[in-house]
């Protein structure tokens, strides 16, 4: 298994008296994984403690295998993108690119070239030249993700990257996202909007009161919560006779008809799923054409963990 | 149909060392300022001392009526007391925004998430107003020294005070430092340069106030010359001239008040210059 790009240990944070993140015990795997909570929950926190930004009240944190706090030079690994604006609106998006690279280490020649091809990813080329302070919201958001990119990081740190854009930038974000992740490196985004982060990962950290509510695959946490009912949708040919038989079922709690499906509630899906497969293996209910599980998306899962 | 590659070759070039992002703060701090032509007028009218000095200097290596005006250590210690002025309005010019912009535009997040220490951006930015300082106080006097030395077509004075090259760059270094330093902690309080700007001038008119006040009130004393920061400065400078301190102040007393000021204004930087301002 490779190791965490994101290890940290007992951190909290506190703000005078306001804690912004509670013991947070973490490790976040390579690839893309997504951190989501509602507004105020710590997420921003969490990623500052990541980015080098702010020391743990309490704890460690350990990025790319680097403790980070007080460690600039690892800070070349890292391209972070914060969730608010921070530009000179008199300069051009390609000068200010090319300045924040310059403070990387980069020469003259070397920063026009990587901010170049930033902006382009980005596809902010055709405004490069142009003064920030002209630029529309979403093109704000790209130039900052851009700055993030374009000193070729090896983890990716984006707070609310997709705040504000319109459909076509967000497509356009989420594309380089996934991309990024397709290279083989590491991203770690947060949002508190479900389906943005569906569209870019199943990979998730839940937070709600600086505190982990569940982390791992979606489905996997889907899992872990046994008591919540699980709903499953079952296309058959003849549902009626499906629906008697599962209601025979100790662990469905809840059973009604919909447009020629049945939609069952289960408190123990494994288990569901396995009598429903032999079920459909035989011919007693008839056939089974389709299997889908409606509530199987981050938003379920959010609602039933923050109503805990 | 072409076909856009939008993926990443790793960084081949050669990258800086950590420990050098300040020069390129201070490369694009200078340029800045070079490039406004309002700033290059005033280190023009910075300069005209020396253009007047050197001509006095001119006048009394080749002119014997002209004994009267020959320099002597004071006469450089008049330099950098009239230089004050410029010292003003060059530390506002250079530095009331410097720190105060950044803030304002919320780009300190930023910087510092790049490979570059607090240290390292305070440095870049000390480093622009000390230039600027540094070029109409430490330069012109030097300068002047050697027009001296040319106009006189002897080394005899420099030989004779041998303490004036090493009290020039001294107490240069010390006035552009408390200026440098204390215009950026003012800068690092707000997010508006011309705030900034006033407050420093309160900062040294009011001290200066409170100065003449208790001299004042204790029947023209000079002992109290330490509440004063420009006083302070003067007085250490007499002593690094040689010449006879202007106030009753014993001078460790002045360069005490000198040191609590660079030192209350480091903190107050290493208070204020972060990525992320927590307000608790």
């Amino acid at each position: 298994m490779s190791p965490p790009v994101i290890a940290a240990h007992g951190v909290s944070k506190w703000y005078g008296q306001v804690i912004g993140l509670n013991n947070v015990t973490v490790s976040i795997p390579p690839g893309i994984s997504g951190l989501l909570g509602p507004n105020g929950a710590g997420k921003s926190t969490l990623l500052k403690l990541v980015s080098g930004q702010l020391k743990p009240s309490q704890g460690h944190v350990q990025v790319l295998g680097e403790p980070i706090w007080g460690n600039p030079k690892a800070y070349r690994r890292i391209g972070y993108c914060p969730d608010h604006d921070g530009f000179y609106e008199r300069m051009t998006g390609r000068d200010w690119l090319t300045a924040l690279l310059g403070l990387g280490g980069f020469d003259d020649d070397r920063a026009a070239r990587a901010a170049a091809r930033a902006l382009d990813t980005v596809g902010l080329t055709d405004a490069a030249d142009r003064k920030i302070g002209g630029y529309s919201k979403g093109m704000r958001q790209r130039i900052k993700l851009a700055q993030a990119i374009a000193h070729d990081p090896e983890l990716l740190v984006l707070d609310e990257p997709l705040a504000g854009l319109d459909p076509l930038g967000r497509r356009r974000v989420i594309d380089v996202i996934r991309a990024w992740g397709r290279e083989g490196r590491s991203v770690v985004v947060s949002s508190h909007v479900l389906h943005e982060i569906e569209l870019m990962t199943s990979n998730i950290l839940l937070l709600n009161n600086g505190r982990i509510l569940a982390e791992g695959n979606v489905h996997q946490i889907r899992d872990l919560i046994d008591e919540h009912p699980h709903t499953v949708r079952i296309t058959a040919d003849d549902p009626r006779r499906l629906a008697r038989r599962l209601l025979g079922y100790s662990h469905v709690i809840a059973m009604q008809l919909q447009d020629g499906a049945v939609i069952a509630q289960t408190n123990r899906p494994d288990v569901f799923y396995t009598e429903l497969t032999a079920l459909a293996a035989g011919d007693e209910v008839g056939a089974v054409r389709e299997v889908t599980s409606p509530d199987d998306n981050l938003h379920a899962v959010f609602s039933y963990l923050v109503n805990q | 149909m072409p076909i856009h590659d939008h993926g990443y070759a790793r960084y081949a070039g050669v990258r800086t060392q950590p420990g050098r992002a300040w020069a390129v703060i201070a490369g694009a701090g200078i340029g800045r300022m070079l490039s406004a032509r309002p700033f290059l007028l005033v280190l023009l009218f910075a300069w005209l001392q020396f253009f007047v000095r050197a001509v006095m200097f001119y006048l009394a290596a080749n002119v014997p009526q002209a004994d009267v005006i020959a320099p002597s250590p004071a006469t450089f210690r008049d330099f950098f007391d009239d230089q004050g002025f410029f010292v003003f309005v060059v530390a506002v010019y250079a530095g009331a925004g410097s720190i105060a912009n950044d803030r304002r535009a919320n780009a300190l997040q930023i910087y510092l998430s790049k490979p570059l220490t607090r240290v390292e951006y305070i440095g870049g930015k000390l480093a622009v107003v000390m230039a600027f300082l540094a070029l109409v106080t430490w330069a012109p006097a030097l300068l002047l020294l050697v027009m001296q030395t040319m106009f006189t077509g002897s080394l005899s004075f420099v030989r004779e005070h041998a303490f004036l090259v090493p009290a020039i760059t001294l107490f240069a270094f010390l006035q552009v430092l408390v200026a440098s330093i204390t215009m950026l902690a003012l800068s690092s309080l707000s997010t508006s340069a011309r705030y900034v700007g006033m407050l420093y001038a309160g900062a040294v008119i009011f001290s200066e106030a409170v100065f003449q006040t208790l001299r004042g009130v204790t029947g023209g004393g000079t002992g109290l010359s330490w509440v004063s920061f420009s006083a302070s400065l003067a007085q250490v400078g007499d002593v690094i001239f040689r010449v006879e301190p202007r106030y009753d102040t014993p001078w460790g007393v002045s360069l005490l008040a000198v040191a609590l000021v660079i030192a209350l204004s480091a903190w107050v930087l290493a208070r204020r210059v972060r990525g992320v301002e927590i307000v608790a």
